[in-house]
């Protein structure tokens, strides 16, 4: 009877039905393995729009995205000029002020300061023209970019697009 | 790998382990399709502990939230719709299986010498799972949740003396809230785990006295046994395949089949719903518990009482039994109890599931009369039991010598 | 088989009780409708229930809110942007809002002396589900009946023949004609009745009307359409992933049906060495 049974074992439909439920097995933890995933409402946080008609010359709003604060700029063309003036200067962190705006005059900023994640103080604040970073001192340009302080690289620009001419879109979509 | 499992052996030894207690162990070869049970309801213990640890983490166990929080599972976690009703229906699935292996082993005479204390285990697994049932069917926090959760704790004021207290104790406070369900949570999450650890101790008393049989002899080992493996683990496996058929069929299809409409109104203090119902794994033992009305004051503790000897009698059961013979099969007498008794526990449900004050036949037979009467018979089957058997008034016909 | 045989007589006396069961509350059952969703293979009129959406947006939203549902998601049922946008408008909200309605709790308490339910749930939230909550929408007095009502009760009292004729036409499920009077002195004296709601009294004057809402598709609106379809609405509402369980469902079943076979075969090729 043993070996008989030993024959089983190497048997093609003993194979196919290891096989068979092996994977079915390895399937159903999918659906928990899922379950860690950002869930629909979560999702539904991964971009923020804003109706940026009403945001006059100068004015600068804060909107949460994934929880955390941006800064939106319109900006004057003084605050252009001297994040412009700003392009030939030696940075620490270097970058073209028209690498980081869609539209000269709007600037989108992560409102979180490279330094150790406080969020700086609004526009006009620093010198330069810019944010000032209450907790250690950091001065950031009317780009973003940082100028003074211990803080090590600019403010970061979040990805954004607009989906009409006055709304923009802040983060990509998942899922 | 031979190497590294010499090893191993040499200071832990696996491989004596699983041979002695699992692919050689001698399992009596008659076992029928009833046998499936024990494992089936292990397989589902793993289910409710996998989708519970995962429900777990999306769960909110605050009165304000709980309820959102769940309905956050069905519509927004992935594949947290699937959790739930896996969890839900498997609370279902977790009684029939349970209830068909208690019901196997009083059939066959499984209680008896030697297995008392494997028996006894058994129930107190059962216990610890309606403790772990009933106190999960409180954290969606609907009506019946609540409800359900005020009825049952209400039950503990019937003790004498210290009952008021003890109910004011176990809620955190003056009613049942958002303390009562915090506790529950943690318990909920906690019970499970040591049932795995009396499960252990339950296997451990069934490889220390050997599986019974549809004959109910003792066997010989190698002429009536066979390998549990591979005739058992596929025999198990095939009956897994089947009951996983009826599960699944519920969970994707039928998911509130054996759930209350009620359960998907908010939790309200303030108001009762028209016809609260346990859920039907208990509704024997509460048509039990109602029955008992006719006491006057005394009813309530009386009531109580009866409810929990409903189950505890069954740890009586080895010594209420002396018949010679083990398997009911054999057994003309003690066969028909049996089913008189299995179709007395369905009509009990069936009295338990309905409202207090219905009654049959426009008012000629109250349910109350048919729950008093259906509760005579349940404690009967005892009494009768061991009169037939301790007063030899049952003949057992011839019972084979080997399998 | 005698043990299967005695099993099948037990489910079948107790599936007989009921018919001879009489319990002491007498609210009649809602009628069963047809609904696209029904049964295994049935699927969501999505159709009907964009247009229910329109109707519970309209009317419903006026008192309820329909909290664990967001505007955004009405896109589901094939709303376009600007159209979930129009609709969150009306109610002043915004599309990435929950559905709660324009009434606040305080509010609703001092018009109607409750707080209308909040109906995210509500066809799985009463026994008898979708049909239960057609039947309420359906379960007012229509204008013949409430002319029966004025003609009997011109008089102020009730006859034996007049009660039998109000119990049958109301569904008052009473032997006692002090009761019927007392329910229509109620109903005369302006309260809303209802013949599927527990009790016949409700807070909520009748709701729904014929030709209430126009459907932009030409859908006719009567009331029978217009709450079959914000019914099927509701019913999404209450559980929005009921395609995608279903759907999953006939996967994992194929597959645990085609395994077990397999057990089964494997069961016999293993077991022959011993039979």
């Amino acid at each position: 009877m043993a070996i008989e049974v030993e024959e089983n074992r190497r048997d093609f439909l003993i194979l196919t039905t290891s096989a068979f439920g092996v994977a079915g097995v390895a399937a159903a933890a999918w659906p928990f393995i899922r379950s860690w995933s950002p869930s629909a409402d979560v999702l539904a946080q991964a971009t923020t729009e804003v109706d940026i008609s009403t945001l006059q010359k100068g004015q600068m709003i804060t909107v949460p995205w994934q929880g955390k604060p941006v800064f939106i700029l319109h900006r004057t063309p003084e605050m252009i000029a001297m994040a412009l003036k700003g392009d030939g200067e030696s940075l620490p962190d270097p970058a073209k002020d028209a690498d980081r705006v869609k539209r000269p005059e709007l600037l989108v900023l992560l409102a979180i300061c490279t330094h150790l994640g406080c969020v700086p103080q609004p526009i006009g604040t620093g010198s330069y023209g810019g944010f000032l970073c209450p907790c250690h001192g950091s001065h950031y340009d009317t780009s973003g970019r940082i100028r003074q302080g211990p803080a090590p690289r600019n403010l970061e620009v979040p990805y954004y697009d607009f989906k009409n001419p006055t709304t923009l879109v802040i983060g990509k979509a998942l899922g | 790998m031979s190497k590294i499992m010499e090893w191993i052996d040499a200071r832990l030894p696996v491989t004596e382990l699983i041979k002695s207690q699992a692919t050689e162990y001698p399992t009596p070869k008659n076992l029928n399709y009833w046998w499936n049970f024990g494992s089936l309801a292990l397989m589902v213990l793993i289910i409710m502990i996998a989708t519970g640890l995962f429900l777990a983490m999306h769960y909110k166990p605050d009165a304000l939230l709980a309820f959102n929080s769940v309905e956050h599972i069905m519509r927004d976690v992935n594949y947290g719709w699937l959790l739930r009703y896996m969890h839900a229906n498997g609370a279902t699935f977790f009684f029939i299986a349970v209830y068909i292996h208690i019901l196997r082993g009083m059939y066959y005479g499984s209680y008896r010498a030697p297995r008392e204390i494997l028996w006894w285990i058994g129930i107190v697994i059962f216990f610890m799972l309606m403790g772990t049932a009933f106190m999960g069917y409180v954290l969606p926090w609907g009506q019946m949740s609540y409800w359900g959760a005020a009825v049952i704790t209400n039950l503990m004021s019937a003790i004498p003396v210290v009952g008021e207290d003890l109910v004011v104790w176990i809620w955190g406070g003056f009613s049942v809230a958002d303390p009562t369900l915090n506790r529950f949570f943690v318990l909920h999450f906690l019970l499970p785990l040591l049932v795995v650890g009396v499960v252990v101790v339950h296997l451990w008393a069934l490889h220390a006295v050997h599986s019974n049989n549809p004959v109910g002899i003792d066997v010989h080992e190698g002429k009536d046994t066979l390998p549990f493996h591979p005739y058992f683990t596929i025999k198990d496996l095939y009956g897994m395949g089947v009951f996983l058929i009826i599960y699944c069929y519920f969970v994707f299809f039928a998911p509130n089949a054996f759930l209350e409409a009620d359960n998907y109104i908010p939790a309200d203090p303030m108001k009762t719903p028209a016809h609260i119902v346990p859920e039907w794994y208990f509704l024997p033992f509460y048509a039990i518990l109602r029955s008992i009305d006719f006491l006057g004051a005394f009813s309530k503790l009386a009531g109580v009482i009866a409810m929990v000897a409903s189950i505890a009698i069954l740890f009586i059961l080895p010594f209420l039994d002396r018949s010679p013979v083990r398997s009911f099969r054999y057994r003309p007498l003690s066969k028909q109890l049996f089913w008189l008794f299995v179709v007395n526990a369905i009509i009990l449900g069936w009295v338990g599931y309905n409202p207090p004050d219905a009654s049959l036949f426009h008012g000629a037979i109250p349910l109350i009369l048919i729950g008093r009467t259906c509760t005579a018979i349940y404690f009967g089957y005892f009494v009768l039991l061991w009169l037939i058997t301790a007063l030899n008034i049952e003949k057992p016909r011839p019972v084979p010598k080997s399998l | 088989m005698r043990l299967i045989k005695t099993i099948m007589a037990v489910c079948f006396a107790v599936g007989m009780v009921p018919a001879v069961l009489h319990a002491s509350s007498g609210t009649p059952i809602p009628p069963a409708q047809k609904w696209s969703q029904d049964g295994i293979f049935g699927s969501l009129d999505k159709a009907a229930a964009k247009r229910g959406a329109q109707v519970a947006v309209e009317v419903c939203m006026a008192c309820h809110s329909i909290s664990l549902v967001k505007f955004d998601q009405l896109r589901q049922l094939g709303f376009t942007e600007a159209e979930v946008k129009s609709l969150a408008e009306v109610q002043g909200r915004t599309k990435t809002d929950r559905m709660n309605g324009a009434l606040d709790e305080t509010s609703a308490k001092d018009a109607f002396g409750v707080v209308p339910p909040d109906l995210s749930l509500i066809t799985k939230a009463r026994k008898g589900y979708e049909d239960y909550t057609y039947a309420i929408l359906n379960g007012y007095l229509s204008d013949a009946e409430r002319e029966l009502v004025n003609k009997v009760m011109a008089d102020g009292s009730v006859s034996d023949q007049e009660a039998l004729e109000l119990q049958s036409a109301l569904l008052i499920n009473t032997h006692d004609k002090d009761h019927v009077k007392a329910t229509l002195e109620r109903l005369i004296g302006g309260a809303s009745f209802n013949k599927y709601f527990p009790g016949n009294f409700l807070a909520m004057p009748q709701p729904l009307n014929n030709g209430q809402v126009s459907y932009t598709d030409g859908t006719e609106n009567s009331l029978k359409q217009l709450s079959h379809d914000v019914v099927t609405f509701l019913s999404w509402a209450a559980e929005p992933t009921v395609a995608e369980r279903k759907s999953l469902g006939f996967w994992v079943l194929g597959y645990l049906f085609i395994l077990t076979v397999l057990l089964y075969a494997v069961k016999r090729r293993i077991w022959a060495a011993v039979h």
